[in-house]
């Protein structure tokens, strides 16, 4: 479909590795009193030819806490499937 | 400087205008606009000092990121100044900031990060059953789409299958994140 941003559900990918960080940012130069903590997570993906990727991104600690709660749900449910 | 200047009842929207555009990113405000919307009595050469100095105060109080202590001690050195603000308009910028505090530091944190941000997250678990070719019954699976970008870029979205056992190792990875948050929380 042209012009679709419809998400590819079909392409799925394989964690290969999840690597985390836990920072503060203190000051920037459009904010000398930030101070607040970021969760800074890298993925290595694998698609389905094994070409591995990195993905990097950060959540705020409350973003990263609902991604933990989310995680948690799948957990449970996949239990009982 | 023009009675209007003094006055405080077109502050608030001033003050609003110039965090559109410090803080959101807004583009069209400029200080015509400004002035011709909330102070149309005033000239363009009366109002550009004003503005400029109501633009440092909310910048001032923004980047320090004050409480209301701090706010308080600024907005009443303010007053005392030469060519400072009246105690009405402190009031103004005062209650401003009560209202827009969290919405302008918001901003502040997306503007400092130039990684992508997580932007939304779904997730479904599918029960794999019995197929032709492979003895596997009953393997269930969980996909998960994340949406990540970085400010004014489009989206990309990541779709990750996890098996049970792939599920178990992110959890625990994850427990290990939230408790590294909570010594970081705990008071020193």
């Amino acid at each position: 479909m042209e012009g679709c941003s419809e998400p590819r559900l079909d392409a799925k990918s394989e964690l290969v590795d999840f690597q985390w960080k836990l920072g503060m940012a203190v000051s920037s130069d459009s904010c000398r009193s930030l101070k607040y903590p970021y969760v800074a997570v890298l993925l290595k993906v694998a698609d389905h030819s094994g070409q591995v990727k990195n993905k990097c991104f950060e959540m705020t600690i409350p973003q990263f806490q609902n991604f933990y709660r989310q995680f948690k749900e799948i957990a449970a449910v996949i239990e009982t499937v | 400087m023009a009675a209007e200047l003094e006055g405080s009842k077109a502050l608030g929207g001033l003050l609003s205008g110039l965090a559109q555009e410090a803080f959101h990113g807004h583009q069209g405000i400029t200080e015509e606009l400004l002035r011709s919307q909330l102070y149309p009595e005033v000239s363009l050469e009366e109002f550009r000092p004003f503005l400029a100095k109501m633009r440092g105060i909310l910048k001032s109080i923004a980047s320090a990121d004050m409480d209301f202590n701090q706010l308080e001690a600024f907005l009443t050195a303010q007053t005392k100044k030469q060519g400072g603000i009246t105690s009405d308009q402190a009031a103004v910028i005062s209650k401003f900031w009560k209202n827009h505090k969290t919405k302008i530091r918001e901003s502040l944190m997306n503007q400092s990060r130039w990684d992508s941000g997580l932007r939304g997250l779904s997730w479904r678990v599918d029960g794999k059953s019995q197929s032709r070719h492979s003895a596997q019954i009953h393997t269930p699976v969980a996909i998960m789409e994340l949406e990540i970008g970085k400010s004014g870029q489009e989206s990309e979205f990541l779709c990750l299958e996890f098996d049970e056992v792939k599920v178990s190792q992110l959890l625990k990875k994850l427990s290990e994140v939230e408790e590294s948050i909570s010594t970081l929380m705990q008071p020193a």
